[in-house]
């Protein structure tokens, strides 16, 4: 099964997507999510979740909390903020906006 | 998010940080548990599952870095631990860093030293408002007091008045006398008595517009205005100088009324001057400033207020904004021919109008202030200052060869640190975080040092009586070159090593603990700074050698007297009572001269106007039958009849003064051997022929009686010059210079001269004790200043250069033990290993000699203005750098070489 890095700029899409879809989860629910809604295609490196959780923490577009997951460890719960949303939306557009542009260049004949 | 929320938030992270970082291990341990487990459920072994896990994960360490610094607090706060982990590194390593930091604290100090003179020297701007806007009129070459019809570098009274009225272009002038004016003067109490001794003062004419043209306001009072000039002899008004103040008025707050007595005239002190005003010439600071009006108060002769034609006042102009300084040119060179012209008296002599339209003005910004000991000093400063910036390098080679040598020890737990997922930015910058902090403190050390070392010079500098009054205290721009210096510096030594250090094969070093991969090119690097250190101390060591000898003909040059065994020393009479011409004089002088020949121990006597170095007064001399010039200067001196014995000027023919010499009998004068060469006919016996001295009027008539070898008056590399010697008591002057030469010692002597002219007169002043060689030896100050330190730094360089050759060989024979123990095993003797290592320091040092004697060639050459005696390409000053430097470099390698050949063989093999 070949597998393929997420295209670059498009994690913070993927993270706010998810949790969009899912409302709570930890770290690991994310990247395992995202790695099964691609049908095990887009592998991310698990690790880059956690630099790019922090900046968008920072930017105010996701908040989390502490909790216990379902075998009773303590772990972080992200959830999307207003913020997060309207990024959401942006992200989305953006990358509408290149997809097209790009399937447009491609099927040129 | 507002920017003093986000630093406020940054602040709190960076106290938060370990509580971050613990969240994030445990989100990450999470993380890797689950996946772990999942793997586990799909089929795989736990340990597989784990390795599994951590693949999918990333290299966690880098990670939670990463995560930490999306919060921007790791900058400040990988900065502190860098610099407490490297402070720990260099502590470590105690001796590296002693080496390290005296070099750099030399280094830098040296630099900030010279610079600080430079500084006050060259660069400082006058502490005025807008110096950039002022500019002097002439090009700042002139001073003194002259009376001749034009002059383009000092202007009289009334012509200042005149500009200053008609001038478009300055929005004020000022005048300020050329000369201080150092005068007797003392303090007086309240009740109009003095009280205690009078001193020196020093004294500055200025024009009423003075301070307010240049917008110096007053501390306390207020400054001299327009009105205190407006007259002559009725102003005695002054404003005292800050320093003044406090010296002399023990900051009395209320100075202001206080008098102060100036020769005869009693002045009232109508202000205080700010601190840091201390006059516009640099390296001269008056103690109080007297309007122009009072000229005669302080120099009875000299009539330098009302007359159109005497000459004694530097002018300063403040252009208008938006005036350059081509139409400020046009105006004044404009104004000059008009003014000239127009005064009343003038005379407009066919010779006189054509000087005059030759005469151009030139105008000199001065925002840096007009100084006499600009021209002595800025070139030997400038070669000091590319001496120790050579020198830093040097010391920056050293470094950097020290670090190199220790980051390559430390290779492994570089590779280490590396290899656990330390970036290798992140290494290069706790590398650099090293060496700043080495050099950091290396700089502080180094202003400590430069501000002992900055005194010492400027007394070293100033080398006559009084130090000159020159402020160089740390300032703004001071301590933005030291910090540049210092940064500089660790980036120098730093980088290279920082980098090297990061560039490994991880598995060679981790494998062998002490891999050999590298060491062939990381030496190459070593390698070049040694040979570049050589180079550069070759170029220091020619420098050197070449001031030393110029110093060395200097003092050999013949200045056609005597400068041993002569005591010299200024009287001053004006305490008697008598004026300073007085012929009343006189029988004092012969007195003394006669009293003081009968010591013991006293050889011969005179007084004379000038002896060395002391100005002089030109004349030209008009001899019948000859094309004389008025303008060909020939030098007078008015002396006694003892001058020549004392001097020990040799006489060529005729007689010297004598006795029979009077003010009732023919003038006769004894002339220079250039004199007879150059201003009589040719061929003819100058003895018994007349000259005009200036005129042909008969008072002005002179014999010549006699013809000395040449003598040196201004320097000692000046051309022979035309020197006409007359007796004082046939032309009256007032004197100051009196010579003793003596056997025996000096203290003693001075002793019984100065008490001898006391009983004669108790109240003559003497001042200024010392000996003729001293005068003559204050005229080499830069020479020798320049000779001394550039010895010094060279040696300097010299001494660092075979540490850094110490320290390279020491380390490439440990790193060669083994290799070194193979050949011994093969069969090697032990010369055999010792030279191989010497062979290889040679080699160095030749490259560097071979590559440092051009740049000494080429350097030589830009030096030439301070050489005497010698072309640029001296060949034994670079014989013996050479050979200096081959010696030291072979004795810094021998030790090493030494140790290598001392290797036991079995100890070598089994040392890795």
């Amino acid at each position: 099964m070949s597998r393929d890095e997420i295209p670059p700029g498009t994690l913070y899409l993927l993270i706010l997507k998810t949790l969009a879809l899912r409302g709570r989860l930890h770290g690991f629910e994310i990247a395992d999510s995202i790695q099964r809604n691609s049908d095990d295609i887009l592998q991310v490196e698990e690790g880059s979740l956690y630099p790019a959780l922090q900046r968008m923490l920072i930017k105010d577009w996701v908040a989390a909390e502490w909790g216990t997951t379902a075998g009773n460890r303590r772990a972080r719960y992200y959830t999307l903020t207003a913020d997060g949303r309207k990024q959401l939306a942006i992200e989305l557009s953006q990358f509408e906006r290149v997809i097209g542009a790009v399937t447009r260049v491609i099927q040129t004949t | 998010m507002s920017y003093p929320a986000e630093l406020l938030r940054r602040l709190r992270m960076a106290f938060r940080r370990s509580q971050l970082n613990r969240d994030l291990e445990e989100e990450m341990r999470l993380h890797l548990d689950l996946r772990q487990q999942q793997q586990i459920d799909s089929g795989l072994a736990p340990a597989a599952a784990r390795h599994a896990a951590h693949i999918k994960f990333g290299n966690t360490a880098r990670i939670k870095e990463k995560s930490l610094m999306a919060w921007g607090s790791e900058a400040i706060e990988s900065f502190i631990s860098d610099a407490v982990y490297g402070a720990r590194a260099l502590l470590r390593s105690p001796a590296l860093t002693l080496v390290a930091l005296l070099s750099l604290a030399l280094g830098i100090g040296a630099n900030t030293a010279i610079f600080s003179l430079l500084n006050a020297v060259l660069l400082r701007s006058l502490p005025v408002k807008d110096p950039g806007q002022l500019v002097l009129l002439g090009t700042g070459n002139g001073g003194g007091i002259g009376d001749t019809f034009v002059d383009t570098e000092i202007y009289s009274y009334p012509f200042f008045r005149e500009l200053r009225q008609k001038n478009a272009v300055f929005s004020d002038v000022a005048a300020v006398f050329s000369m201080s004016s150092d005068v007797h003067g003392m303090l007086l109490d309240s009740s109009g008595q003095t009280n205690g001794e009078d001193e020196i003062i020093h004294a500055q004419l200025v024009s009423g517009s003075y301070f307010q043209m240049l917008g110096v306001q007053p501390a306390m009072g207020r400054a001299l205005v327009d009105a205190d000039d407006a007259s002559e002899g009725d102003h005695p008004v002054a404003v005292v100088s800050q320093s003044f103040w406090k010296r002399r008025l023990n900051r009395d707050p209320n100075a202001v009324n206080r008098k102060v007595k100036l020769a005869s005239t009693v002045f009232t002190i109508v202000g205080v001057a700010p601190p840091e005003f201390f006059g516009t010439k640099v390296g001269e600071s008056p103690d109080i400033w007297v309007p122009m009006s009072m000229v005669r108060s302080l120099h009875p002769t000299w009539d330098a207020y009302r007359q159109n034609y005497t000459q004694s006042l530097d002018l300063i102009g403040r252009l208008k904004p938006g005036v350059s300084l081509t139409e400020a040119t046009t105006n004044v060179n404009l104004l000059l021919q008009q003014i000239t012209q127009s005064f009343p008296d003038a005379n407009l002599s066919q010779k006189n109008l054509a000087t005059l339209h030759k005469s151009h003005v030139l105008l000199t910004p001065m925002a840096n202030g007009l100084s006499s000991i600009r021209g002595e000093f800025s070139e030997p400063l400038q070669i000091l200052m590319a001496v120790v910036a050579l020198v830093l390098l040097i010391a920056c080679a050293n470094i950097a060869n020290l670090l190199l040598a220790r980051s390559t020890a430390r290779a492994r737990e570089l590779a280490v640190r590396q290899a656990l997922g330390a970036r290798r930015d992140r290494i290069i910058r706790q590398l650099l975080t090293e060496s700043l902090i080495l050099s950091l403190a290396g700089g502080i050390l180094g202003i400590g040092f430069a501000i002992l070392a900055s005194r010492f010079l400027l007394h070293v500098v100033s080398g006559g009586f009084e130090t000159i009054p020159l402020d160089i205290s740390p300032d703004l721009r001071l301590l933005g070159f030291t910090f540049a210096v210092t940064v500089a510096t660790a980036i120098l030594f730093g980088t290279v090593p920082a980098f090297r250090a990061t560039r490994l094969q991880l598995t060679e070093n981790l494998k062998a603990g002490r891999g050999r991969a590298n060491a062939g090119t990381r030496n190459m690097f070593g390698k070049a700074l040694i040979i570049s250190q050589v180079a550069l101390s070759l170029v220091l060591m020619v420098g050197a050698g070449l001031f030393l000898r110029s110093l060395a003909n200097l003092n050999k040059v013949d200045p056609g007297f005597n400068r041993e065994n002569v005591l010299r020393l200024n009287i001053d009479t004006e305490p008697t009572g008598f004026k300073h011409e007085d012929p009343a004089l006189n029988p004092l002088y012969q007195q003394i001269e006669q009293r003081v020949a009968a010591l013991p121990g006293v050889k011969a006597d005179s007084f004379s106007a000038f002896t060395f170095a002391e100005g002089s007064w030109g004349e030209g001399i008009l001899v019948a039958g000859m094309p004389n010039d008025e303008d060909i200067a020939v030098r007078q001196n008015v002396v006694g009849d003892g001058y020549f014995d004392t001097m020990q000027i040799p006489l060529i023919a005729g007689r010297t003064f004598g006795s029979q010499d009077t003010s009732t009998s023919q003038h006769v004068a004894v002339i220079s051997e250039h004199v007879a060469k150059t201003l009589f006919p040719a061929g003819s016996n100058p003895i018994g022929m007349h000259f005009g001295l200036g005129s042909h009027k008969p008072e002005d008539d002179y014999l010549v009686i006699g013809i000395v070898k040449d003598a040196k008056m201004e320097s000692l590399n000046e051309k022979p010059k035309n020197i006409n010697y007359l007796s004082y008591r046939q032309r009256t002057w007032g004197f100051g210079d009196f010579e003793v030469r003596y056997t025996g010692d000096f203290n003693a002597i001075s002793a019984t001269v100065q008490q001898a002219i006391k009983s004669i007169d108790r109240n003559v002043r003497i001042v200024h004790v010392t000996t003729l060689d001293e005068q003559v030896a204050r005229t080499m100050t830069s020479n020798r200043l320049v000779a001394q330190l550039s010895a010094f730094f060279g040696l300097l360089a010299v001494f660092l250069s075979c540490i850094g050759i110490y320290g390279l060989m020491s380390y490439v024979v440990s790193r060669r033990t083994n290799e070194i123990g193979i050949r011994m095993a093969l069969g090697a003797e032990r010369s055999n290993v010792r030279n191989l290592v010497l062979r290889e320091i040679a080699i160095l040092v030749t490259i560097g000699i071979a590559i440092g004697i051009p740049a000494a060639l080429a350097g030589d050459r830009l030096v030439s203005k301070m050489l005497y005696g010698l072309t640029g390409t001296d060949p034994l000053s670079l014989a013996a750098a050479t050979l200096i430097l081959l010696t030291v470099a072979l004795l810094a390698g021998y030790i090493p070489a030494r140790r290598a050949s001392r290797v036991d063989p079995m100890v070598a093999l089994r040392y890795e």
